[in-house]
């Protein structure tokens, strides 16, 4: 099925993150970038959601967690794996609780946004990269 | 400040922390150890540093928690991770650990060599609930609606209001502590300085603190001024941060705006000055970051061209001033009997600021502030007055240090480092205690106790006979770290 939409409605699951990827990417709703007007939103129900970003190494107690938010998003559906943590390569990738970002532990993210944490202005080009893919149409 | 190991018996070990509490000490660290020591760290109200050891029987030590209610989670906590068994602890459920670790798993004793192979099963603890006639029982996360991090809540509710919260944290928990354990000491800054993206540059400043201390290096003044520098930029940050938040919990958008604002504009200039957003990366053991300190005198006037218009406005609507007014008030008495930290402390009536006995401000004068109220008014109150106090610190250290010639001689501390010590810095959310111990240049024993830790079961209380509707504008109020509590 294609995307209707030139649009992205993602839903936020922190796995274990540090909350440096959450405050950055908390700044993307500040009037500086306004994700909203470009058509990005953030909602509160993986059930309303088209996308998942994670943030954090997956540690063990948001294994099972994550696998089933993931699962109440209906497809056709995107990962994203935001920040070198959910990559796969922050720096507590060796701690005893963690899985191995969101590839080891659920699947291959779609997209992968590294930074520690990446910078709203990263975050948001990348984003928009996303919509902008999405939409096979001519440009206005 | 590395202290002599006093070893006490159980009569002993019961009466020297009590007899601390009561003289007015600050509990910095109860702190286990592999070879069966158990270590309490006490900051007297003079600044001097004293501990007390307990050696395990067998696996046992004396529980703290019937006679200091604020060390439960610390002794369930050595419980889970050790496996050491405080008796007569009056609510030994498990804190960290989950059905899903392997039996006999204890982490900090456990050879990590070898991955633990974790049991199929959710990961769930059974909660306290209230059980009877018309009570409801409301279970909130692990995942939320909004962008924060993980925890879990159980609430028993009756019609709106809350009987009891009860909390299930520890979903971040990846094992930094164990992580840190072995590494070389040229390998802990970058952990070090991602344990939480809140509070990083306490957590950097009191792994340098740690390191110097055991090397015997006295950092210079221009040094330490520019440590001071990065942890008030860091508490404004914070701050803001908070500030934005606790109106968010009411729906008070404009506000809520405008205060987010503030911290991009700050944030971007603490990225041209000093190259991270977040702090990340700033200090290590005989080095610190340094800007110029013009920009940064430049960057504090523009934000506060929108402060003061915004904390006028702020103050000076009724409705939102109505909505935190005794909303998730907390006495002086329980804030005392739990060890609040910081903000949550202050605004409680409680006058400790751990800056006010650290040698790094011996010269500045700060300021603290507290509110005798203890509501969610009292903590939005002394977080404006704290801002304004890191920005009063921050020009007097601009001024002194644009005035002194910048770099130190390079340091780094020995490779063949050794000792125990301990290391503590104020951080925005308040009192944050390291327990460092190495042997021949690499970490044996790295224990962290957070602010948080202690603010978390202050929280619960806070929330227990309010309205539910309340909790998100309570919570906001203290606005607790996740990732520092869960490590
Ligand atoms: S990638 Fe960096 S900022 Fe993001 S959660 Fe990991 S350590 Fe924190």
């Amino acid at each position: 099925m294609k995307r209707a939409q030139k649009s992205l409605q993602f839903r936020h699951l922190d796995a274990g993150s540090c909350n440096g990827c959450e405050q950055e990417l908390n700044a993307l709703t500040s009037r500086f970038y306004d994700i909203q007007q470009q058509g990005i939103d953030i909602v509160a129900s993986p059930r309303h959601a088209d996308s998942l970003v994670v943030t954090g190494p997956v540690t063990d107690t948001m294994l099972r967690p994550l696998g089933k938010v993931w699962e109440a998003v209906p497809g056709p559906k995107l990962l994203i794996a935001l920040g070198d943590c959910a990559a796969g390569c922050g720096v507590f990738q060796a701690a005893y609780a963690s899985h191995g970002g969101v590839a080891g532990s659920l699947k291959e993210p779609d997209v992968v946004i590294r930074g520690c944490p990446p910078t709203p202005q990263d975050i948001l080009d990348q984003l928009l990269r996303i919509t902008a893919a999405k939409d096979p149409g001519p440009k206005v | 400040m590395a202290t002599p190991i006093n070893i006490l018996e159980e009569t002993g070990w019961i009466d020297f922390n009590r007899q601390q509490k009561q003289s007015g000490a600050q509990l910095l660290a109860l702190t286990a150890f592999r070879d069966r020591q158990i270590r309490s760290h006490w900051l007297e109200p003079d600044g001097r540093v004293v501990s007390a050891t307990f050696l395990c029987r067998g696996e046992h030590f004396p529980s703290l928690s019937p006679h200091l209610p604020e060390v439960a989670w610390d002794e369930r906590e050595i419980h889970d991770l050790f496996g050491y068994i405080p008796v007569n602890h009056p609510d030994l459920r498990p804190l960290i650990r989950t059905p899903r670790w392997p039996r006999h798993f204890h982490p900090l004793v456990a050879d990590l060599a070898r991955t633990p192979v974790w049991e199929d099963a959710e990961p769930d603890n059974p909660a306290r609930e209230v059980e009877g006639e018309g009570v409801t029982i409301m279970k909130v996360g692990p995942t939320h609606a909004g962008i924060i991090e993980s925890g879990h809540f159980v609430f028993s509710i009756m019609g709106e209001n809350v009987l009891h919260m009860d909390l299930h944290l520890f979903q971040n928990h990846r094992g930094v502590e164990a992580a840190l354990q072995g590494l070389d000491l040229s390998l802990v800054p970058p952990l070090v300085s991602r344990i939480c993206g809140a509070d990083t540059v306490s957590h950097q400043a009191n792994w340098a603190m740690a390191a110097e201390q055991l090397a015997g290096h006295q950092p210079s003044e221009t040094l330490v001024r520019q440590r001071v520098l990065l942890l008030e930029s860091e508490r404004v940050l914070s701050h803001l941060n908070d500030l934005a938040q606790i109106p968010a919990g009411v729906g008070f958008q404009v506000a809520n705006q405008r205060a987010l604002a503030m911290k991009e504009t700050w944030q971007r200039g603490l990225f041209s000055l000093f190259g991270h957003r977040l702090l990340f990366d700033t200090i290590t053991p005989g080095w610190t970051a340094t800007a110029q300190m013009a920009d940064l005198i430049t960057l504090i006037d523009d934000v506060n061209q929108t402060w003061r218009g915004w904390r006028t406005f702020v103050e000076g609507h009724h409705g939102f001033q109505d909505r935190m007014r005794d909303t998730g008030t907390v006495k002086r008495g329980d804030a005392d009997r739990l060890g609040a930290q910081g903000v949550a402390g202050r605004a409680s009536g409680l006058a400790f600021d751990a800056r006010s006995l650290s040698p790094w401000y011996h010269d500045l004068a700060v300021h603290t502030s507290t509110d005798a109220h203890g509501d969610v008014a009292a903590r939005f109150r002394v977080r404006l007055d704290e801002v304004e106090e890191s920005w009063r610190l921050l020009r007097k250290l601009a001024t002194k240090l644009s005035q002194e010639s910048a770099q130190d001689v390079e340091w780094q501390p020995p490779q063949d480092l050794c000792g125990e010590t301990v290391a503590f810095t104020e951080s925005p959310h308040g009192l944050n205690v390291h327990v460092v111990a190495l042997e021949n240049g690499k970490v044996t024993r790295y224990h962290i106790r957070p602010a948080t830790f202690r603010n978390w079961p202050v929280l619960a209380l806070a929330v227990s006979g309010t309205a539910v509707g309340d909790f998100p504008l309570i919570n906001k109020s203290f606005e607790l770290c996740y990732s520092c509590n869960d490590r």
